[in-house]
């Protein structure tokens, strides 16, 4: 049957894998962008300062698995904590 | 500089005159200085665009960081929480920036070079495998056509297939980004849950995607 132009328009296969693939870091309670926002500073500080931070915030640390933008703000405060105050 | 206490940062900066002027001033150099480290991923220090966006950003974050300032709880240096909001600043910029040159470009080479037919079927394969896969592979399509709403399906087209960033698809649904990913989310959580109901694992889902 051909697709009328109600329908909705097909999911390109690999728009589909790339959601299968994330099903293996979902879980159901997760952190929402705005959660780990107010937390990233802490959490940042914790990862220069050597600390299991997997084990210390493992709903942070889930949710960057999955949030490309929340996982590029972190690496980027990564970055100016470690160059600004080289040890 | 920076030797002040987040104590120190609170109550200068609220405080009317020269006092609040100077620790202002000290923020401002202190976001200058650090953003470059957090753009250099993004953006070259000798592209045109650089030095302006830092001083835009710069002025930005610091508005927001008085609006904001009994927000902060102190479970960092205050200079740490004052990056994260120079960042978020910074990065929604720039994605909405990288996208809308991307869309351009994506315009021309679509009209030059019109994208290449995807293989149906593994030439390797043997006739009862491709159709397992291809089963498979219909299976999951209506799968996804019973769970997703017509929300989340806009959803992931917006990201997945036109490459929007988070901010540019949440405002284009009228929503936010926060809101964007609990809908999404609850995609996941549907189509996981429908998965383990009819006994399917992503693995073996995979592998049919693999082998087309």
């Amino acid at each position: 049957m051909g697709q009328t132009q109600n329908d909705p328009p097909q999911l390109p296969d690999e728009l589909i894998e790339n959601l299968i693939r994330s099903l293996e870091h979902t879980h159901e309670q997760e952190c929402t962008c705005d959660e780990v926002f107010a937390v990233v500073d802490q959490y940042a500080e914790a990862e220069i300062h050597g600390d299991d931070v997997a084990r210390l915030m493992p709903l942070i640390k889930q949710h960057m698995e999955l949030c490309h933008n929340c996982c590029e703000e972190y690496e980027a405060l990564l970055d100016i904590l470690e160059k600004s105050n080289p040890s | 500089m920076n030797t002040r206490t987040n104590e120190s940062w609170l109550d200068e900066l609220r405080s009317p005159g020269p006092v609040r002027e100077v620790a202002l001033d000290d923020l401002h150099a202190i976001v200058q200085k650090g953003l470059p480290y957090a753009l250099s991923r993004w953006l070259s220090p000798e592209d045109p665009l650089f030095t302006p966006l830092v001083e835009e950003v710069t002025q930005e974050t610091l508005l927001r960081v008085l609006d904001q300032l009994d927000t902060f709880e102190g479970r960092s240096m205050f200079t740490t929480w004052v990056h994260k909001i120079a960042i978020r600043i910074a990065l929604t910029e720039l994605r909405r920036k990288r996208w809308q040159d991307s869309s351009l470009d994506e315009l021309v080479d679509d009209e030059e070079n019109p994208a290449p037919e995807r293989l149906m079927a593994d030439p390797q394969a043997s006739p009862e495998t491709n159709a397992e896969r291809a089963d498979m592979l219909a299976r999951i399509r209506r799968i996804l056509e019973e769970e997703l709403t017509d929300k989340q399906r806009q959803a992931l087209v917006l990201l997945g297939l036109q490459n929007l960033p988070m901010e540019e698809a949440a405002r284009s649904m009228k929503t936010n980004r926060n809101a964007l990913y609990k809908l999404l989310h609850d995609a996941r959580l549907r189509l996981k849950r429908r998965l383990a109901a009819e006994d399917l694992n992503a693995q073996e889902v995979l592998s049919a995607f693999e082998g087309r």
